[in-house]
């Protein structure tokens, strides 16, 4: 006699023996005892408001510099304080004394996690 | 050398590494002539520390300026020094002799003119300096002229670059001297090609100032 389908249908599909798939580790299931550089370089827009400024004066005085003396030396002295600031950050960060606190940059973080690194 | 070896490779073991051959606590040395003005007490504190040499192009004369310096640089092709500063030196007098030419001809203020070619390339090289340059960002499969702060170096660079192009530019029918001669004295005045040039740079930067923000690196 012949068994119809639909009575297996209900059952629906065997799951699969789990010993035929398995569990293969691509990356190490454990978090890197380091941490990269890239975001603390973070935004490079300066002194958006001094070229504004400075923008305005040219076009009232078609280009003429002289007449914008006072708007020109704002705008550079903006920014050589922006990249004596960012010369001098680089050059902590370089130093990585590491001090306590929670606001600390890649280096210290390196620091600090190769003295306690993940238990494998 | 074994001692400055050993020096750098210890800068580099704390810290980061210098690109210097010398370490950091060596002193930079002096060049002035008036070495007997100099205050004693100031001199004291060199006593005791090593100082690194005096670089080859150091000179104390005074014909010795760093705008002329670097144009020499930038006139040199191929290592010729020599012909470079030929060519620097027939510029200057070519200047020399068209501005006191102008002098006697001017007929009332003749001290008004200025003689001094050396002023004259330095005038040229600050009248031509621009203060914001454009750089191409990519934005959205887009790339955008940003205009970006430069450095005072490269403010320096680009119009020592800007007056020799000008230069090079001109037909070959006279000689290099004679061509960056008139480029100099014209941007010396604040007119010619190379302050037009800055001008068209300062109209594209504020004609694209709604970029400004697309800056991040």
């Amino acid at each position: 006699m012949r068994v119809p389908g639909a009575l297996y249908a209900a059952r629906g599909r065997k799951p699969q023996n789990e010993k035929d798939v398995p569990f293969q580790e691509i990356l190490p299931l454990r978090l890197k005892n380091t941490v990269s550089g890239k975001a603390d370089s973070g935004s490079d827009v300066a002194c958006l408001q001094e070229m504004g400024v400075l923008f305005a004066c040219m076009k009232d005085n078609e280009f003429v510099e002289k007449y914008c003396d006072k708007e020109i030396q704002k705008f550079q002295n903006c920014f050589k304080c922006y990249m004596d600031r960012k010369f001098e950050a680089k050059k902590t960060i370089n130093q990585g004394v590491v001090q306590p606190g929670n606001n600390l940059n890649y280096k210290q973080l390196n620091k600090y996690m190769r003295r306690f690194p993940n238990p494998l | 050398m074994a001692v400055f070896y050993s020096n750098a490779l210890r800068c580099s073991i704390n810290g980061y590494r210098s690109m210097s051959m010398f370490p950091k606590h060596y002193a930079e040395p002096i060049k002035r002539k008036d070495m007997e003005e100099f205050n004693k007490s100031e001199l004291t504190k060199f006593y005791h520390i090593p100082i690194k040499p005096a670089l080859n192009s150091y000179s104390d004369t005074v014909f010795n300026d760093e705008i002329k310096g670097k144009m020499l640089n930038y006139i040199t092709k191929n290592g010729n020094k020599n012909l470079a500063r030929g060519l620097l030196s027939r510029t200057l007098e070519i200047i020399k002799r068209a501005q006191t030419e102008r002098m006697h001809l001017s007929p009332d203020d003749k001290q008004k003119v200025n003689t001094n070619a050396e002023k004259i390339l330095i005038d040229a090289v600050e009248n031509s300096r621009p203060l914001l340059q454009l750089t191409s960002i990519k934005r959205g499969g887009v790339n955008y002229q940003v205009p970006v702060p430069i450095t005072k170096k490269r403010s320096y660079f680009l119009s020592m670059k800007w007056l020799l192009d000008a230069a090079f530019e001109k037909d070959n029918k006279v000689g290099l001297p004679e061509r960056l001669a008139w480029e100099i004295l014209d941007a010396a005045h604040g007119q010619g090609r190379v302050i037009k040039r800055k001008d068209d740079l300062h109209k594209q930067c504020e004609s694209n100032r709604a970029y400004a923000h697309y800056r991040w690196s």
